[in-house]
């Protein structure tokens, strides 16, 4: 019974209630926004609500979750600027979608899979959180490193026209992930002995120069063409285009949590595995991935919401943060006295509902600023370009700015803004740069971590991944993508699937090809 | 999709500065700490760079191979005279950025901007950018409270005493 009166006191408290869906509100378009990061604005809202009491700080900072996880998806969409690392994969499909002129469904069905990942998510961790941390508690650093390269492999599935390519931006990205000092031994990487590289390269800086200031130096070709109306046609999506997408939603719903809940890893990397499991298991899209499939638009937009809920996971059981925000989120209630672990679920479960129902409650607040008021969003990108381009120059300036207040960060993000515009005329694909930044730590540090504990020795490095389940279940997957993504195995594949479709006229032996040869 | 599309003009080129830098990242991830184990900080950066250099040798190798695009001009396609434009203002802004600060060089770039995309008179470029200029301030500057380089004009004076006013009547 406490249990259900915990639950419900965002819903019982009106400016609880107010905060929660004030901040899911303000999440939206802080997503939306290129530049400024979910992380930030929570972060910002710290130090705004240290002397606030505890629930009304945290319903406020997990309608910011909510909503800003969401909300990058809009920009990604309409502007092919995915507002937040978390909305890439939505970009992929989005835009080709919105420019095909339909933004709107692509929007409705972005909001309404959004909602319905973040509930398989909130469920999830209601109902499974003690199992889950159980089985996240037993990884190991070897383990955590195989997951890396498991993220790593989706170079293959975003590398576009060519493979060979899409690895040299992934090891770009990588390598960008481990310049500066390193944190295990205080070595300098890639610093050349300058003071300004030893702090490393601002991630976001990175983000916004390859995704802001190249996107709008690509469209100076363009600036003399009519300016793509964005006609925002249905929003809201039929019922039949739901329940056809409902299986994958599913999938990559529970994918999303699984991902979210693992530490380090959040709705970036699971948006991207559920984009490259949704190209592996849709036989026949009506659109080719890439093109602007809405499976490609329901998998990511299911999976990082369903991550947020995922992410709680590990930080209410565990003490251990699933994301950038959660970490931060740690600390928050670390300020106000609250001690996230094991023992919280147990002294203070109450803390715990509250959180499930104030995410529920931002959930609900999600779907409906998502379903409304995007006419008002769209008046942005119906702008003529002479003025937008000049307007997302100036914006990604004053975000790449405002992450450390600091000048360097511009020169960084101007400079990755140059590279990746000839990257993009040359067609090398940026998003597995993007994914290696990301990856690189999480590699870098349980590579080396797993390499110590078996005191440097390989064989027994190889040795304690076959004996261990878990290991090896995670080794053979690296090993099935890899190889499922080389030519040899493609082209044997598609011999397979030709003999097939002449043993069987009815089935076409088209689905290889939409999904190899791209 | 599968096709080969053909060498697009400069591609040898900026393949070729892509492996000579790989080349020169590698060498330097040696630096770090040479071969010396597994775990070393050096590691993962050796693995890296030496992955840029194989693959950039294998693009140059590929690009190469492909016949030049005969329409395309790298005048034209690649770097035409706006996009260096907009290379060279985009850098005049950051460089004048903390000098001068955000409202003043913004509102310069806007409309320098503007005016070169629209071909409109520089009064009608004036007038979107400081219209622009002011939804962007209030939006991140009073909305979000992102810090800006405040430069010559005082505005965070200005906007403490326009708080000031406000809460003093309220």
């Amino acid at each position: 019974m406490a249990t259900l009166a915990a639950f419900f006191t965002v819903f019982t408290h009106p400016e609880l209630f107010a905060l929660v869906a004030l901040g899911t509100f303000a999440g939206v378009y802080v997503g939306a926004i290129p530049g400024l990061s979910v992380t930030m604005a929570v972060s910002i809202l710290i130090s705004f609500t240290f002397s606030w009491d505890v629930m009304p700080a945290i319903a406020l900072m997990i309608g910011i979750y909510m909503g800003g996880v969401y909300g990058g998806s809009r920009t990604a969409i309409l502007l092919n600027i995915p507002g937040a690392p978390a909305a890439i994969a939505t970009a992929i499909d989005g835009y080709p979608m919105a420019k095909r002129g339909q933004a709107g469904e692509a929007i409705g069905i972005t909001t309404t899979m959004s909602f319905f990942g973040g509930f398989v998510g909130i469920i999830v961790l209601a109902v499974a959180a003690p199992f889950v941390s159980n089985f996240a508690l037993t990884f190991q650093p070897r383990d955590y490193m195989l997951l890396a390269v498991l993220g790593l492999l989706l170079v293959g599935s975003l590398a576009g026209e060519s493979l060979v390519k899409g690895i040299f931006c992934g090891a770009l990205g990588l390598m960008l992930g481990t310049v500066g000092m390193d944190p295990l031994t205080f070595t300098q990487r890639f610093t050349f002995d300058l003071p300004l590289l030893q702090s490393g390269i601002s991630f976001i800086a990175v983000m916004i120069g390859l995704f802001g200031v190249s996107e709008a130096l690509s469209q100076l070709h363009h600036i003399d063409k009519t300016p793509v109306r964005q006609a925002i046609s249905r929003i809201v999506p039929s019922f039949a285009t739901i329940r056809k997408h409902l299986p994958l939603s599913l999938q990559t719903s529970a994918l999303g949590v699984l991902i979210g809940a693992l530490p380090g890893t959040g709705g970036d990397i699971a948006a991207l595995m559920a984009y490259d499991h949704a190209k592996r298991v849709t036989r026949n899209p009506e659109r080719a991935f890439g093109d602007g499939a809405i499976e490609g638009l329901v998998a990511p937009e299911t999976a990082n919401n369903a991550a947020v809920g995922g992410a709680f996971i590990p930080m209410m059981t565990l003490g251990i943060p699933g994301d950038a925000v959660t970490a931060i989120m740690i600390g928050a209630l670390f300020i106000h006295g609250l001690n996230p672990g094991p023992m919280l679920m147990v002294e203070k479960p109450d803390m715990f509902w509250f959180i499930v129902g104030g995410l529920v409650l931002a959930n609900f607040c999600m779907l409906l600023f998502g379903l409304t008021g995007i006419k008002l969003f769209v008046k942005i990108v119906e702008m003529p370009r002479a003025v937008l381009v000049p307007l997302i120059m100036l914006l990604s300036i004053v975000g790449a700015y405002a992450v450390n207040n600091s000048i360097t960060d511009v020169y960084w993000m101007l400079g990755f803004g140059v590279f990746g515009y000839f990257l993009k005329l040359y067609g090398y694909p940026l998003g597995p740069i993007i994914l290696g930044v990301i990856l690189s730590r999480l590699l870098d540090d349980n590579w080396r971590r797993a390499i110590i504990s078996e005191r440097g020795s390989l064989p027994d490095f190889f040795l304690g991944l076959v004996s261990s389940p878990l290991s090896l279940t995670l080794f053979l997957a690296v090993l099935f993508i890899f190889f499922s993504q080389t030519p040899p195995w493609k082209r044997w594949r598609g011999r397979r699937e030709a003999l097939r479709a002449k043993a069987d006229p009815a089935r076409p032996a088209a689905a290889t090809g939409s999904e190899g040869g791209r | 999709m599968t096709g080969r599309r053909a060498r697009r003009p400069g591609e040898t080129v900026f393949t070729v500065v892509l492996l000579l830098v790989s080349l020169y990242l590698l060498w330097s991830a040696y630096g770090i700490a040479g071969f010396e184990s597994l775990s070393s900080p050096g590691a993962i950066p050796l693995a890296t760079t030496a992955a840029m250099v194989v693959t950039a040798a294998l693009v140059l190798l590929k690009t190469a191979q492909t016949p030049a695009n005969r329409e395309e001009t790298l005048k034209h396609d690649i770097l035409p005279p706006m996009i260096a434009i907009f290379a060279g203002l985009l850098i005049g802004y950051a460089l004048l950025l903390e000098p001068l600060g955000f409202l003043p060089t913004s509102f310069l770039f806007l409309t320098v901007a503007i005016r070169l995309l629209s071909k409109r008179s520089i009064i009608h470029a004036a007038l979107i950018a400081l219209f622009s200029l002011i939804l962007v301030y209030v939006l991140f500057r009073i909305v979000f409270t992102v810090l800006v380089p405040p430069g010559i004009v005082p505005e965070g004076e200005i906007l403490a005493w326009i708080r000031h006013l406000v809460s003093g009547k309220a």
